[in-house]
């Protein structure tokens, strides 16, 4: 005990293989070349993990983060665009990015601490919707609907990145923010948050600031939610349309941290993956391959057995816009929702029952690391 | 002795109804104080206006001879005057943002070409009162005026609040337990001495070696605590799946946590067998002598009496006895107040 924590072994591994995904996506066929949408899934990881901690860790209903990425988007961009004067490189524009995140963490903290509930949830929906609005109207400094670019690539001491180098940015990113959330759970500031999602009052009475805790959890659920928006605008090179960052992303992102298990970082993780996964990935794959099956030497099959007609009817209907898989998907996270309530109500991976082991046998300092000891 | 905790004349009234009418109390360091009375008279609404639940409609609640509040201090004053200035500041930026930009960045900016910095910024004070200056310093006042009386307003409202008076050294625990039921009981008591952490944000996540250190000293000095209270078998496990006398004696650590002078029991013995309440007896005397004054609300008479120095007696609000075990149990008006009068035909 005292010492961190080595990574489980199947964790380590999940990494490696993610990490391994560009190396051996050009040898393999197109239609399964996945590294583009998984950078999706990365993003939409950092903003559960954003989430998760004003809802899974304080228990405060935000219907608002897709705001704060929004807001990090556009600072990003405009701090790193040439065309305005600032042309900030990639870290300090980031930098830049998750403080301002911060604030206007704080400024939405600051005036809602009184607020809970379903009127927290009414109020953080509100902001969402200001923020989307003052960018489409701000559109002397926010292009309106055309969004701000070229923004540069990223840079890492100095060498531009290309689509491989960011890939494992991002993944960098999602393990230094999950290894982050981590260490705030397993502190007294993580605690503090947690004892005010289960009894506020009592936290009180124990002398915890609730006040402060709030807008801690503010802060940093807007300051990474930022760093999301800022990675998703640095990855496009644009800091995309406004209606990017509406509605339906801070509910992604809330179908994320309930379907990981609120709370629980790991989950976070894993929803994530499954959701956006599902979005990005499975149905847009099922799509193209529904789509291509014209040339795929399935109709001349068809048509050697006499069938042509239906053959050509599947593929119309294949082709519906109404239903075509990727247009299922609201069907889709619905139904995972309902059966998740139904089924896992705690979500997927639940938040570990011993946060903490007892601290039977604990020496003074830092305890050597499990390998070391003999 | 001292007075550690003084009841000055409090009443708590909730619209028509008065729970609590001119109480007077003053408990003595080191010793076990135990209010009594029939239900609804008014005992945890006492104890709520001690511990900063509820603010007294009158009187005062003095721990240690003061009145446990927020100084208006010049740092206070300080934070409320720079959050005007900030939201005169974000205000005039609001009004003025699209004219600003276009005269500093648009205005000064040629693609490809250095940024003249200092030229964009000697724009800034022309353009500052684009909306009209009268309409820019009144918006300016307006919000400053907002900010920091919405500042004053809320610090206001927080003079007296349940944290601050944990932190000054009272503890409580709840007549319906409120534990931390998804928290083990390491966690539950570790939030109880989350004021004696000293790391602060950018500790927690970086986690430099003192971080470690205070971990472990605090960690340690959690496990103590539950061993105060024979708990520390079940340190690993939730509070929810706490047998329910047990929940009582992880609430009562998670007080002792906070590091109190004056620990509030609300009816710790509730819902205990007869070995589980001399148990708790046993508990609170070894409280008492670690140095911990303790006040409790109980109904137990074995315990009261069993316990407690002295006791004092409430009805319908009021205080109508106080004194030793052995005054209150020969009382006629607290007999009266419990049993009843005889009515004489």
């Amino acid at each position: 005990m005292g010492a961190p924590r080595k990574m489980p072994w199947k964790m380590a591994l999940a990494l490696v293989a993610l990490a391994m995904i560009p190396v051996v996506e050009p040898s393999l066929p197109q239609r399964l070349a996945i590294s583009e949408p998984m950078t999706d899934v990365f993003v939409y990881a950092i903003l559960g993990m954003a989430l998760n901690v004003i809802t899974g860790f304080t228990g405060l209903l935000n219907l608002g983060v897709a705001a704060f990425a929004a807001i990090g988007a556009y600072v990003f961009a405009i701090s790193t665009c040439e065309i305005y004067p600032f042309q900030l490189g990639f870290w300090p524009a980031l930098a830049l990015t998750m403080a301002v995140g911060a604030l206007a963490g704080f400024a939405l903290g600051a005036p809602t601490l009184r607020v809970r509930g379903d009127y927290l949830a009414i109020v953080t929906l509100g902001f969402g919707e200001i923020v989307k609005d003052v960018l489409v109207n701000l559109d002397s400094i926010t292009k309106g609907t055309q969004g701000i670019n070229p923004l540069p690539p990223p840079t890492v001491f100095g060498a531009e990145l290309g689509s491989r180098g960011q890939y494992w940015l991002l993944l960098a990113f999602v393990v230094v923010v999950f290894a982050g959330a981590r260490s705030l759970e397993r502190s007294r500031v993580g605690r503090a948050w947690l004892s005010i999602r289960e009894d506020e009052l009592a936290s009180r009475a124990m002398g915890i600031r609730p006040d402060h805790a709030k807008m801690l959890a503010f802060a940093t659920c807007a300051s990474l939610a930022a760093l999301a928006g800022a990675l998703t605008a640095s990855r496009l090179s644009s800091s995309g349309e406004p209606s990017n960052y509406d509605f339906q992303v801070s509910v992604l992102a809330l179908c994320i941290v309930i379907v990981g298990g609120i709370g629980s970082v790991r989950g976070v993780l894993l929803g994530a993956i499954v959701m956006v996964g599902m979005n990005s990935i499975v149905l847009v794959k099922l799509t193209e391959m529904i789509g291509n099956t014209d040339s795929a030497g399935a109709s001349r099959l068809a048509e050697t057995h006499g069938m042509e007609r239906v053959w050509v009817f599947i593929t119309t209907w294949a082709q519906n816009v109404l239903l075509s898989p990727t247009n299922w998907k609201f069907l889709l996270f619905g139904l995972a929702l309902v059966l998740m309530m139904m089924f896992r109500p705690q979500g997927i991976l639940p938040p570990r029952a011993e946060h903490e082991a007892p601290p039977e046998d604990e020496g003074t300092g830092p305890a050597p690391a499990k390998g070391a000891a003999p | 002795m001292s007075t550690i905790l003084e009841v000055r004349d409090v009443t708590m009234r909730f619209g028509g109804l008065v729970a609590n009418e001119r109480v007077n109390l003053a408990v003595q360091s080191g010793e076990i104080f135990a209010v009594i009375g029939p239900n609804g008279a008014g005992k945890t609404t006492l104890f709520n206006a001690i511990t900063g639940i509820y603010e007294p409609t009158e009187g005062a609640v003095l721990f240690d001879g003061h009145d446990v509040r927020r100084e208006w201090t010049p740092r206070v004053a300080a934070t409320g005057f720079a959050v005007g200035v900030a939201s005169a500041v974000l205000a005039v930026l609001a009004l003025n943002v699209t004219a600003l930009w276009q005269a500093a960045v648009v205005g000064k900016y040629v693609y490809g070409q250095p940024f003249p910095w200092g030229e964009a910024i000697a724009t800034v004070p022309g353009t500052l009162h684009a909306a009209g200056f009268w309409a820019t310093w009144g918006v300016a006042i307006a919000a400053s005026l907002v900010g920091r009386l919405g500042f004053g307003a809320i610090w206001h409202s927080q003079r007296r609040t349940p944290d601050l008076i944990a932190r000054s050294g009272v503890a409580r625990t709840f007549q319906n337990i409120r534990l931390f039921p998804e928290m083990n009981l390491v966690e539950n008591v570790l939030v109880g001495m989350d004021q004696h952490f000293r790391c602060g944000f950018w500790s927690c996540l970086l986690r430099p070696p003192w971080f470690w250190r205070e971990r472990a000293t605090m960690r340690r000095r959690a496990f103590e605590l539950l061993k105060f209270v024979e708990l520390d078998r079940y340190a690993g496990d939730l509070a929810r799946a706490l047998p329910y006398g047990y929940q009582r004696r992880l609430e009562i650590a998670r007080a002792l946590a906070t590091g109190p002078k004056l620990i509030l029991l609300d009816e710790p013995a509730a819902g205990m067998n007869p070995a589980e309440s001399a148990d708790l007896m046993r508990l609170i005397r070894r409280i008492r002598e670690s140095g911990v004054t303790v006040v409790l609300i109980e109904h137990d008479m074995k315990v009261v009496m069993g316990i407690s120095d002295r006791i004092a007696v409430l009805q319908y609000g009021k205080k109508i006895a106080e004194g030793t075990p052995e005054q209150i149990r020969n009382d006629p008006v607290c007999i009266a107040a419990y049993l009843g009068t005889e009515v004489i035909q």
